[in-house]
């Protein structure tokens, strides 16, 4: 193929897919509520497309790799928006994949372009957010790469391809639960579908099935759904010359909130929650001209959805509010008092001193459990020295109270994560029960006198670790032996390592810089437990 | 700190940067954090507020500043705009403080394969 034919088969299909995009750039203004809710998504895939045009019809490559390259170029400089900046890292890894063929375009050479654009627009991102334009550019993919040996044409194929790209963008509400929301679907995956239906339509010759029509329209303020301090949403446009981004921000940040100023220096989207919408669009009409003004009244709008709310839920009860079980936790050390205590959810809780060496009576527990002015209790021994004292007090005590069997500081933590005041004490303990037996414990400690324990050997006063109340390692090196206990902990895959410091507290460095290299996507929390003779615990879920 | 008949709420920076955290990783065109000042690389938690620094001013208001890694061949200026517009919407969305402004620094590019 020439370069000349190349040239003008790029500016009929890049012309087809602006008209098609350009027709449907209100409707998809309307749907975009992410990444940002500011209405313009199909502005911007406009501009951006426009551009690549623009880039096409001035290019004088003699070639199709330094056309592809004009063409990458154009979509990179014209870039506008979120979703313009992911349409354009999608044409260069398409026009990346063009660049290196010779003959005209096939669906097995379509089917490359768009896997080469699905993985330079997933490369660009640390965390790829699916049901956006990510996942239809990758459906897209897989659509064409099914269909390669099948004999089919290219116009065959696109119009295949518009098919798929439909679903997947009707799809979007349930990958993305803002999309869900709204009741809407992605206004970036929405666009790419547009462009490829007028591709679609112009390399088979054959009118393909029409864009979703515009009458179902979806107004930015439908997605406001949390209550402002503000009345007004309010959403203008303006045009002009030199327009000044950040003074007109300044300004009508003095008038309210959840302001957005998008655009350039000949366009300003603005969008500002306010009770005084006249003035925003004075500092409007000062700067230039504004158009496509639209003024909300939230407080009507969430009074309203309440109403709908209310009418489907039954009446809530007011009792629920009000804590039904307190807990009594056996804890040592200032840090694990802290976490435990901030931990207690929608309940009271009582921390009675206590642990290995110290074990509290069942006098103590009783009386601690007395304080509670709830109706049932939890009991959080922490330790499996003190769980007969825990059930000897339950026994004793005049209300339904549950024993939360937690051998350890950390099983207790993990325990109360599960916990909920607002609930009986039968169904905490449930949870909470559970929550114990998933997470696994380790210890860090010194042993206090020579043994030979399941063929470790240790000797007094040498570094002893513990999983789940089994040695693991003994030694003189801490980080060694608080290492081994990790490995132990992390032979099943975890999410998340929480490290709890001792009052004796270690330098942890060597050992968390070990695990970060040997478990790059574990979440490590570290905390200051403060607790005596156990310089580290540590529990993984 | 919000006032409510019931009571006030505070929200600590550590809480603001952990948002602010999450929100950029999902920003196009952000490949990671750039870290800045003592390397803080060690911790989970910790990574995930590198380059974030959160300032409060007296009237409750915040300031976000941070510092990302960008993949190489993407429109500069609109990434960071979406990244502004994206955390700041995010962040006062979640926590109802006003933003009083979000300075993306854009440290570094990066060609990932």
């Amino acid at each position: 193929m020439t370069a000349a034919t190349d040239l003008d088969a790029v500016q009929r299909v890049v012309g087809a897919a602006l008209a098609s995009l350009e027709a449907s750039r209100h409707r998809i203004d309307d749907l975009n509520v992410y990444p940002v809710p500011d209405g313009d998504t199909g502005t911007n895939l406009t501009m951006t497309v426009r551009a690549v045009a623009d880039a096409v019809e001035e290019s004088s490559a003699s070639d199709r790799r330094s056309l592809a390259r004009d063409v990458a170029r154009g979509a990179l400089m014209g870039a506008r928006g979120n979703s313009g900046v992911i349409f354009s890292q999608i044409v260069r890894g398409a026009a990346d994949v063009l660049a290196e063929t010779t003959n005209g375009v096939d669906p097995e050479i379509a089917a490359r372009a768009l896997r080469g654009a699905t993985d330079a627009a997933y490369r660009a991102v640390r965390r790829p957010v699916e049901g956006t334009m990510l996942s239809v550019i990758r459906e897209l993919a897989e659509e064409a790469e099914s269909r390669t040996n099948h004999g089919t044409k290219l116009g065959d194929l696109l119009i295949e391809l518009v098919r798929r790209g439909e679903e997947a963008v009707a799809r979007t509400p349930e990958q993305l639960a803002v999309l869900r929301e709204a009741g809407v679907v992605d206004a970036g995956g929405a666009g790419l579908l547009e462009l490829v239906r007028g591709v679609a339509s112009a390399v088979s010759g054959e009118p393909v099935p029409a864009a979703p029509p515009a009458e179902e329209h979806l107004s930015v303020e439908a997605i406001h759904q949390e209550l402002s301090r503000y009345r007004y949403c309010t959403v203008f446009l303006i045009e002009g010359e030199g327009l000044d981004r950040e003074q007109l921000e300044d300004r009508l940040e003095e008038l309210g909130d959840s302001l957005l100023v998008v655009g350039d220096e000949s366009a300003l989207k603005v969008h500002v929650h306010t009770d005084d919408p006249g003035a925003a669009l004075s500092l409007g009409t000062a700067v230039g001209t504004i158009d496509r003004i639209e003024i909300a009244n939230m407080h009507e709008q969430t009074h309203q959805r309440e109403e709908r709310l209310l009418a489907s839920v039954p009446e809530p009860d007011l009792d629920a509010e009000q804590a039904v079980t307190g807990i009594v936790a056996v804890v040592a050390g200032d840090g694990n008092r802290r976490l435990f205590e901030s931990l207690a959810a929608n309940g009271p809780i009582r921390i009675v001193e206590g642990g290995q060496t110290m074990n509290p009576s069942t006098a103590d527990l009783l009386a601690a459990l007395r304080t509670l002015e709830t109706a049932e209790a939890i009991l959080l021994p922490n330790n499996s020295n003190i769980l007969l004292a825990a059930e000897q007090a339950a026994l004793h005590f005049d209300r339904p109270v549950e024993v939360v069997p937690s051998d350890s500081i950390p099983a207790g933590l993990a325990a109360m994560v599960a916990f909920d005041g607002t609930l009986g004490a039968g169904d905490n303990a449930e949870e909470m029960r559970d929550a114990v037996e998933a997470v696994a414990v380790g210890e860090v400690t010194i042993a206090s006198r020579d043994v030979q324990w399941n063929g470790v050997a240790i000797r007094k006063g040498e570094w002893l670790s513990l999983a789940d109340g089994q040695p693991v390692a003994g030694g003189t090196s801490f980080e060694d032996v608080a290492g081994a206990v990790v490995d132990r902990l992390l032979a099943q895959p975890r999410d998340v390592l929480t490290l709890l410091k001792g009052a004796d507290e270690q330098p942890l460095d060597g050992l968390l810089d070990r695990i970060a290299t040997a478990h790059p996507s574990l979440e490590v929390d570290v905390q200051d437990g403060g607790q005596p003779h156990y310089p580290l615990l540590l529990s993984a879920e | 700190m919000l006032s409510s008949p019931l009571g006030s709420i505070t929200i600590s920076s550590d809480a603001i940067a952990h948002i602010v955290g999450e929100t950029a990783l999902e920003c196009y065109g952000v490949v990671g954090m750039a870290a800045k000042g003592p390397v803080r690389r060690l911790l989970g938690r910790e990574r995930l507020t590198q380059g974030i620094q959160i300032g409060r001013n007296g009237d409750g208001g915040v300031t976000i500043d941070l510092h990302v890694v960008v993949e190489y061949g993407l429109n500069l200026a609109e990434v960071a705009s979406t990244i502004r517009n994206r955390v700041g919407y995010e962040v006062g969305r979640l926590t109802g403080l006003p933003v009083r402004a979000v300075e993306v620094h854009i440290e570094d590019v990066r060609r990932s394969e």
